[in-house]
């Protein structure tokens, strides 16, 4: 499949963002919560049920730890989970829920490539998937059907799972996947059956599993072994886009575009035109990039509050920039800065509203941020 | 920018006025020229953005619409359990640990420092933070228990078959950062040193933008060399590349205000026998019989055996007719098609139309209304035709003129001849028109032609079918009559087209033509009914495959578009036709088939080319040149040769020195062109008795596997003949030598080995040289190995393994269980490369008594100078911690 890069020259400029702050919000450093000594690689609120849009969850190390997001700019522990394996180190997370009683379910992997189902109402461990050949960098939870997960690994390929019944209904690798580690992943927030994924080979790759999606629906109703469940290879991608030169860490779909980051001290927001008869074929357009000072590491992921109005991603420093994503051109709302933050922020969380930022630093601190006078009536 | 404006329109006015002038005035124009333009982009960038803040805006409404709806489900549900006990477990529970913590007063105002102490020896987690009021909260770990870990490997898949490679696959001339996390670093694995492919001077591609301001510049001071400088000022492109833009762009803008498009629209209405054809012979491969083989690729040489299967006549009295229009139910076809096919050198030619045809002719009529209600297509029609044939009738002429009777008789099935040669030759006289048209109108006009090259066929039916109502009495004036249609269309064409020509020659051509038409109406008329191009394709490709059995090949090749009946008419015209041309070429030959394969065998050559060229543009393509140099070796007996890649050759009877099979040692094969008593061919074994599995066998002595094609006892059933299938030939000979053909292979385990990562394990007991499997993997040139496995090595594992002196099988991502069979210095297994069908492939042997459930393994015979340190003991070290936690706090290198 050929590589689809984006259009250049006259008529095909991005609209760039200043790097001059609006203010739009005010943010005042809340503390740091000192975890340990690990790094942490990874943080995020619970999106997936109305009840907890105030507990968020980190992971570092062998460590899951969950947390509530207090009023009053503290945390409250809420319990720790620590694999038996010393040797594991998560580097990601995903909230989910079972569908039949929904209770809240987190999702962590990392270097041993298991997946951990963590059922965090009954505080048990639920499931562990085991399959994947290498560590696992991203899961995402598809927000339409919160038991579906998908999961990126260094295997090069990513999987689809059904959390409820442990099965891997799809993988998603082959003539036309990847050709390194799988970094991210993100489900269309619209589009149920389509999600994009991108890599240590440079590219973003969207995939449709519209031809699949039986599967899918038989997942949820099987009773046998999970290892006996026919599990299919998707191999070829709907789009393979050559946005980034470097290692594509982290992507995330904004409507019907596509928001992603190289180590290029940039995001970049662009929208993939496929053609629904030809996959393989469409065209790239590049719209809007977000500048990043000092971003120039790889695996740094960014993350949105709920509406998607607000980006927020760490840097080398430890700072924190936050940005209107869907303005036009981009409008830097605040550059957050901590005198003691010095180490990278690998990822941050927004909460549901935006009020609160979390930056997961790699000193094993979480850093916090509250939007000052926040108006309550805003909800 | 009204002043913007006024000055372009200014500098317009004296660009026109003063053309002549000189170069001064010229200059002069530059800088307002710079302005304008100045002026445009901003035009256009602001343009831009407006389209990107409106595509924002209407995605983030959609996006708002969703997540809001998304938030509405998730509320419901909360509401919906807010009644219920434990509606908020994690809240509950975070009221518990929050015991007698007061946090009411002023904490916002200053930082929250809160510090966890991990105790792993009580497993638990105490949370200390010190803020206006210092709180402790003590966590009890939760334990994931531990779950076994799957040794490492990247996803595969699985492959029954080998693959070449596709060309989208290489990674020869492409950067590739590889991180290490051992070494904790990235590395930036390319060719810098040796063969970077300059990256081609790439043809600029005109944005919008471009596009717009190409034509705004143009449009405002005209195409000249000074506004061409100044836009390659904006443009990062070539002058020459603007102006041929300029020029596209101008057309294009011509077409959008004119309606020019309806001739295209036509262009794919019906595709001939050549373009189907042409798919079949790109596409299909001949060795696998599959379309869209991935082993040998698309658009492989094509190699047409030399010889052929005769295919038996039966004579007519054995026959029984095919169907209710079966010409055998005629008596006066059959007389005359006998009569042709017993003396068709006699070919009177002039054949009378029987009576009990009014019939058609009515049908004809009818046909011929629906022509007339189409005159405007009827028109462009003749008109290409003028052309076409025109150039036709100068190469009739000379063969004209070289027959020595130019009787009546013979000059008009000479234009049928000539009429009825296929496509190739028409082409060829069309491109020959292509420069001509393209002069006078670049474009447009070349369309409509190119569309009419398929077409051709049909026009020059349906032209034929006005003149089939005149009878033969009235063709004189019918002929006037086409003169003057003809004449008025070729006036036309020849203002257009033909500015070259002299009136006189073309009138020439003209009458001419209306005589030959014409004569050529006349011989159709006893078609009687109308043949496609494709019709007649098809007809033609019976002819080579069934020979002269209208039955078969009505109901093989035109089932449903033509009867029985209608194909022994047309073949006894047509075979009439056929029969002159021996004639006038002098020679005495009275076999049609032949004479029509050869016209088939010509057309062929020619299309193939043709088609090659248009056919670059195939999305799916192969590396067809090996990247590999041949050498010419012996091949030796004591397992250690090289083999070497075959590819069919084109030799046509006995291969000479020059054939490339000979050349490159290797054996001619099946596949080969060339005739089956070839000297280079392999002949295959004649064992009767030791089961071809020892080196008695010449097949097996030449690391060959038996082909039933063409050892002699080697012969593959199906059953136990109970079903009526063809039973086993030679006594119920077993060949234990087509394992690898026939699948045959045992059941393969895949499970973690003893030894390290993953083995492969066989299911039932084996006997020693017991056929295990097959390696499968992708074929890969050498070069492209040596590239992969810079980076296999440094990950510790490879799956190359070496095949022939062009390809290397790479397991890698593609491959089969057997690629996780370890390396052992005392093996159980052997690998050996046999040829099968041609290709070599890679089999997996038992070296000794195997029982069941054990662990595969076979030396990988490193070469000397590149076995690994690991090749003894693979993948399978932990990692360190350490650099695993580090392992993405380095920057990746540029």
């Amino acid at each position: 499949m050929a590589k689809l890069g984006p259009g250049q020259g006259l008529g095909c400029e991005a609209a760039e963002g200043s790097l001059v702050p609006s203010r739009k919000r005010e943010y005042k450093p809340c503390g740091k919560h000192t975890e340990g000594k690990r790094p942490l690689y990874a943080i995020g609120f619970n999106f997936m049920d109305a009840r907890y849009y105030d507990v968020f969850a980190t992971v570092g190390g062998n460590r899951v730890t969950t947390y509530r997001c207090l009023e009053n700019g503290s945390f409250a522990l809420l319990q720790a989970y620590v694999d038996e394996d010393k040797d594991e180190s998560f580097y990601t997370l995903s909230w989910a829920r079972d569908h039949v009683d929904g209770s809240p379910l987190l999702v962590a992997a990392g270097s041993n490539g298991i997946i951990r189902v963590i059922n965090c109402a009954t505080e048990k461990l639920a499931k562990s998937f085991v399959g994947h050949g290498d560590s696992i960098n991203e899961i995402r939870t598809q927000p339409l059907k919160p038991s579906l997960i998908i999961s990126a690994s260094k295997d090069e390929s990513v999987r689809l799972w059904n959390v409820h019944t442990g099965i891997c209904i799809l993988i998603f690798a082959g003539a036309g996947g990847h050709r390194n580690e799988v970094l991210s992943v993100d489900f269309h927030p619209s589009d149920i059956e389509r999600f994009a994924s991108c890599g240590m080979d440079n590219t973003v790759k969207i995939w449709s599993m519209k031809e699949f999606w039986l599967y899918v629906d038989k997942s949820y109703s099987w009773t046998d072994l999970p290892s006996k469940f026919p599990t299919k290879y998707v191999q070829f991608p709907v789009l393979i886009a050559a946005v980034h030169s470097n290692y594509v860490d982290c992507t995330r779909w904004l409507g019907d575009f596509i928001l992603s980051k190289s180590v290029d001290n940039e995001i970049v927001l662009w929208e993939p035109k496929t053609k629904e008869q030809s996959p393989g074929e469409g065209s790239i357009d590049i719209l809007q990039k977000y500048p990043v000072p000092e971003c120039d590491i790889w695996f740094i992921k960014f993350s949105c509050d709920f509406h998607f109005n607000q980006l927020a991603i760490g840097n080398r420093e430890g700072k924190i920039y936050v940005w209107e994503v869907q303005s036009s051109p981009p409008v830097l709302i605040a550059r957050l800065y901590n005198q003691q933050c010095k180490s990278p922020i690998r990822q941050t969380a927004v909460s549901f509203d935006g009020s609160t930022i979390l930056g997961a630093g790699e000193d094993g601190t979480i850093w916090r941020w509250d939007e000052v006078d926040h108006p309550s009536s805003r909800n | 920018m009204a002043s913007s404006s006024k000055a372009s329109d200014s500098s317009q006015r004296s660009k026109r006025s003063d053309q002549g002038m000189g170069k001064d005035a010229a200059a002069a124009s530059v800088v307002p020229i710079h302005a304008n333009l100045t002026q445009l982009i901003r035009q256009v960038q602001s343009g831009r953005l407006a389209y990107i803040k409106e595509k924002l805006e209407v995605n983030r409404k959609t996006l708002q619409r969703h997540s809001c709806s998304l938030f509405d489900v998730a509320a419901a549900a909360e509401v919906a359990s807010r009644g219920t006990d434990g509606g908020n477990a994690l809240s509950q529970r975070a009221a518990e640990r929050q015991c007698g913590s007061d946090l009411a007063n002023g904490i916002g105002e200053r930082d929250v420092v809160s510090v966890q102490e991990e105790n792993l020896a009580t497993g638990t987690l105490a949370l200390s933070s010190s803020g206006a009021t210092a709180q402790r909260t003590i966590v009890r770990f939760v334990k994931l228990p531990l779950v076994e870990k799957i040794p490492p490997y990247t996803t595969w898949i699985f492959l029954d078959k080998n693959q070449r490679m596709a060309d989208d696959q290489s990674v020869v001339g492409r950067r590739r950062i590889y991180y290490d996390t051992v070494g904790n670093e990235a590395l930036i694995c390319s060719d810098s040193d040796e063969e970077i492919p300059e990256p081609e001077e790439e043809k600029h591609f005109f944005t919008k933008g471009e596009d717009h301001l190409i034509w705004r510049a143009t449009q405002d001071h005209g195409l000249n060399q000074e506004v061409v400088n100044v836009l390659c000022q904006f443009i990062g492109a070539t002058p020459s590349e603007i102006e041929e833009r300029s020029e596209v762009l101008f057309e294009k803008n011509e077409k959008h205000s004119g309606s020019s498009d309806k001739i295209e629209s036509r262009l794919s209405l019906d595709k001939t026998m050549d373009a189907v054809l042409d798919s079949f012979d790109n596409l299909f491969c001949r060795r696998c019989l599959v379309f869209d083989c991935r082993l040998h690729g698309c658009s492989q040489n094509l190699v047409f055996p030399c010889e052929k299967q005769p295919y038996s006549f039966d004579p007519d009295e054995n026959k029984k007719p095919c169907g209710h229009l079966c010409y055998l139910r005629f008596p006066q076809w059959r007389e005359g098609f006998k009569e042709m096919h017993d003396d068709g050198l006699a070919g009177g030619a002039t054949y009378t139309m029987e009576s009990g045809t009014a019939s058609q002719r009515v049908d004809v009529n009818v046909m011929y209304e629906s022509e007339d209600s189409n005159r405007q297509k009827g028109n462009i029609r003749s008109m290409t035709l003028v052309g076409t044939s025109g150039s036709k009738i100068i190469s009739s002429v000379s063969a004209e003129e070289s027959t020595t009777t130019p009787s009546a008789d013979i000059s008009e099935t000479e234009n049928v001849s000539s009429d009825l040669p296929p496509s190739s030759l028409r082409k060829h006289k069309i491109s020959k028109h292509g420069p001509r048209y393209r002069e006078h109108s670049p474009g447009k006009r070349q369309k409509v032609f190119t569309s009419d090259i398929s077409f051709e066929g049909n026009i020059m039916n349906k032209l034929s079918i006005p003149e089939i109502r005149d009878t033969r009495l009235e063709s004189r004036e019918s002929g006037g009559d086409k003169l003057r249609i003809l004449d008025e269309s070729t006036k036309k064409t020849s203002r257009k087209d033909m500015c070259g020509e002299s009136p006189a020659t073309t009138m020439e051509n003209v009458g001419r033509q209306s005589n030959k038409v014409s004569s050529t109406k006349n011989f159709l008329e006893s078609t009687l009914s109308c043949w496609s191009a494709l019709e007649r394709d098809l007809y033609l490709k019976g002819i080579e495959i069934f020979g002269k059995n209208s039955c078969l090949i009505a109901r093989n090749l035109l089932s449903g578009l033509k009867t029985c009946i209608e194909v022994a008419n047309y073949m006894y015209n047509n075979g009439a036709a056929m029969a002159k041309r021996p004639l006038l070429n002098k020679s005495i030959s009275g076999d049609f088939a032949e004479n029509e394969q050869d016209y088939m065998e010509q057309d062929m050559a020619a299309r193939t080319r043709i088609y090659r060229r248009r056919g670059r543009n195939r999305k799916l393509k192969y590396t067809w040149k090996s990247a590999g140099h041949p050498t010419v070796r012996k091949r030796t007996d004591d397992g250690k040769q090289c083999y070497t890649q075959y590819s069919p050759c084109a030799c046509q009877q006995m291969c000479g020195k020059d054939c490339p099979c000979a050349d490159k040692g290797t054996c001619c094969e099946k596949y080969c062109g060339c005739s089956k008593s070839c000297k280079n061919k392999f002949r295959g074994c004649h064992c009767a008795k030791s089961q071809c599995r020892s080196r008695q066998c010449p097949c097996f002595a030449a690391s060959r596997e038996c082909d039933p094609d063409v050892c002699r006892n080697c012969w593959v059933s199906c059953g136990d003949g109970s079903l009526g299938e063809p039973l086993a030939r030679g006594d119920g000979y077993q060949c234990g030598n087509m394992k690898l053909l026939l699948k045959q292979q045992q059941r393969i385990l895949l499970g973690r080995s003893d030894v390290a990562g993953w083995g492969a394990f066989i299911k039932n007991p084996v006997n020693k040289n017991d056929y295990l499997g097959e390696y499968t993997g992708e074929l890969i040139s050498h070069k492209e190995a040596d590239k992969r496995g810079k980076i296999y090595d440094r990950a510790n594992s490879s799956f190359l393994f070496d095949l022939n002196d062009q390809y290397v099988l790479d397991a890698y991502r593609k491959g089969d269980k057997l690629k996780f069979a370890n390396h052992s210095s005392n093996p159980n297994c052997y690998a050996k490369v046999m040829l099968v069908a041609g290709d070599h492939r890679v089999g997996i042997y038992a070296k000794e008594h195997i029982e069941a459930s054990e662990e595969l393994f076979y030396d990988y015979r490193y070469g000397p100078d590149q076995a690994p340190a690991w090749a003894r003991r693979p993948e399978g070290s932990k990692k360190d911690e350490a650099s695993v936690s580090h392992r993405r706090a380095h920057k990746v290198a540029r």
